[in-house]
């Protein structure tokens, strides 16, 4: 049965406020994380070394965030043996949670390939395709987070969908950054540093989309992990729609 | 999968994936035989209905747990199927119930014999103040078995297939009196399996134990499955999690869910399982 996302009727109290809280540090860390990964991009396009250290500080957050939440989902499930709905949250919240953590990884490394970059003082190769695909990939970050916060799996659904065009222009971006260095082979270190930004773009596009993917199972009870787009929409949609009938009646 | 080793060469190890899922995946009632089959069944003690019409099958086989909120009409429902209820003035039956296809409710039927089918253990054990040993042995006494060597050898595999023949196979002929409440509740078991029943009505059973013996209990249940099929009404939602293999919620004499426990405790269909299951507010 699909959930609406009442986590404040259990009979205990207590185990509602457990359920909250761990809601409440994910979408905590989600927001982290999600200016982790704003401030790389922006800290890599504008050269802002001071922002680029910043955000790689701001990991140990993340970290931390990361092991205390584990610890709440250990804790809940020793005390409260959760089930059905409640079982599903605290599932997808553990998964997504390790999602975000390694978001929050990839987001210093882009950090640190922006400092690398900045001190060689090179010319801004590829610096066109990162802004494009960066800002598809803060959306789906940005989405995923509401869609988590909202109970809302047809965003969940549009942010898997954004992860395809994001490996769409990851490919085209490789091959004619590819072709640049076949080109002119003295960019290769400086295209090299460009290329592992992508790479950690997508890699994050990828995170988001498993955490979407979390999310629908939590909500619908299906799992879409490694099934097709369609099936994915089947199950958000399918259970948008539920929703609204019982809205109408 | 392929691994490479340290040779460099690459090792393929049969893994058959398939066959993995096939043993997780989850009970499917449609490829069950089925013990018992309930049919439109209507309960009433005097004007009030204490069941509104069930329909359901009990899987052979396995173990079925009934949950759901205390007056539900669970442990009413296990009383039917060896006709306890027959003993209540004023109680009602309408409907059917199919043991191996016949109707348990019918004129004809010997119900004596029907129970020794059908044996039931209660939530407080409930020994006889007689040995151990006579204990197992009375119902075998009362088909008129005398043989020493027959009763000595179902005594033996009754208590053996109930866990308890190591712990009391040296004092078989004290009281049953002198054993703890586990033990007791075990001994019980073994009295309702030395007749060898089809079906085992347990309600309760664990409920009166602490939880090491509540632990021996659900094991046995596991463990008896093999031979017997299982009824089991439970408060304790996770034991009927753990010990199930199908579960019946029922709410207010219906039924309301009835599924493959795995689903039906990740993933239930209706609100009303969702809210018992997980203490929300009904």
């Amino acid at each position: 049965m699909e959930f609406k996302g009442d986590y404040s009727s259990h009979i205990s109290q207590q185990f509602n406020d457990e359920l909250e809280q761990i809601r409440t540090l994910l979408l905590t860390m989600g927001g982290i994380v999600e200016s982790q990964v704003n401030d790389a991009v922006e800290a890599l396009l504008t050269g802002n070394t001071n922002l680029a250290e910043q955000s790689r500080k701001a990991d140990t957050q993340t970290n931390e965030m990361e092991k205390l939440i584990d610890e709440q989902i250990a804790t809940t499930i020793a005390r409260r043996q959760p089930a059905a709905s409640d079982l599903r949250l605290i599932i997808s919240v553990s998964k997504a949670v390790t999602s975000l953590e390694r978001m929050g990884d990839e987001a210093s490394r882009i950090c640190r390939h922006a400092i690398e970059l900045n001190e060689a003082g090179q010319s801004p190769r590829g610096y066109q395709e990162i802004r494009h695909i960066g800002n598809l990939v803060r959306e789906m970050v940005k989405n995923v987070l509401t869609a988590f916060a909202r109970n809302d799996t047809e965003l969940a659904y549009t942010v898997a969908k954004m992860d395809k065009s994001v490996d769409q222009e990851y490919r085209s971006a490789m091959r004619s950054l590819m072709t640049f260095m076949m080109e002119d082979p003295r960019s290769i270190s400086s295209v090299m540093n460009v290329i592992w930004v992508l790479r950690s773009l997508e890699r994050m596009g990828d995170h988001a989309r498993s955490m979407a993917q979390q999310l629908i199972y939590m909500v619908s009870g299906t799992d879409v992990r490694h099934t097709s787009l369609k099936t994915l929409k089947q199950a958000a949609v399918q259970n948008a729609e539920a929703e609204d009938d019982e809205e109408d009646a | 999968m392929k691994v490479s080793t340290m040779t460099g060469e690459a090792k393929t190890h049969a893994i058959d994936i398939a066959s993995m899922q096939r043993d997780q995946r989850t009970l499917n009632l449609a490829d069950e035989t089925m013990a018992l089959e309930v049919k439109d069944l209507r309960l009433s003690y005097g004007t009030k209905e204490a069941l509104h019409g069930i329909d359901m099958l009990i899987p052979k086989h396995r173990v079925t747990a009934f949950i759901g909120p205390s007056g539900c009409g669970k442990s009413t429902l296990l009383r039917c199927f060896n006709r306890m209820n027959d003993l209540v003035d004023g109680c009602n039956i309408t409907g059917q119930i199919l043991l191996e296809g016949d109707n348990i409710y019918d004129r004809n039927v010997d119900i004596a014999d029907l129970r020794r089918r059908v044996g039931m253990v209660f939530q407080k054990p409930n020994p006889f103040p007689k040995s151990i040993y006579e204990n197992v042995a009375y119902g075998l006494r009362i088909q008129g078995i005398n043989k020493k060597r027959v009763l000595d050898e179902t005594v033996e595999w009754a208590l053996r297939s109930s866990a308890l023949w190591d712990e009391v196979k040296d004092r078989l002929h004290e009281s049953a009196l002198g054993m703890s409440g586990g033990q007791q509740q075990r001994l019980v078991i073994a009295r309702t399996i030395a007749v060898k029943p089809e079906v085992l009505l347990l309600d309760e059973p664990a409920s009166a134990l602490d939880p090491i013996s509540t632990l021996k209990i659900e094991e046995l249940i596991h463990e008896l499955k093999k031979d017997f099929t299982i009824v089991i009404v439970t408060h304790n939602m996770q034991q009927a999690a753990r010990v199930s293999d199908y579960t019946a919620f029922m709410y207010m004499g219906d039924l309301i869910e009835f599924g493959d426990t795995d689903s039906l405790f990740t993933n239930p269909n209706k609100k009303q399982t969702e809210d018992y299951i997980t203490g929300r507010y009904g």
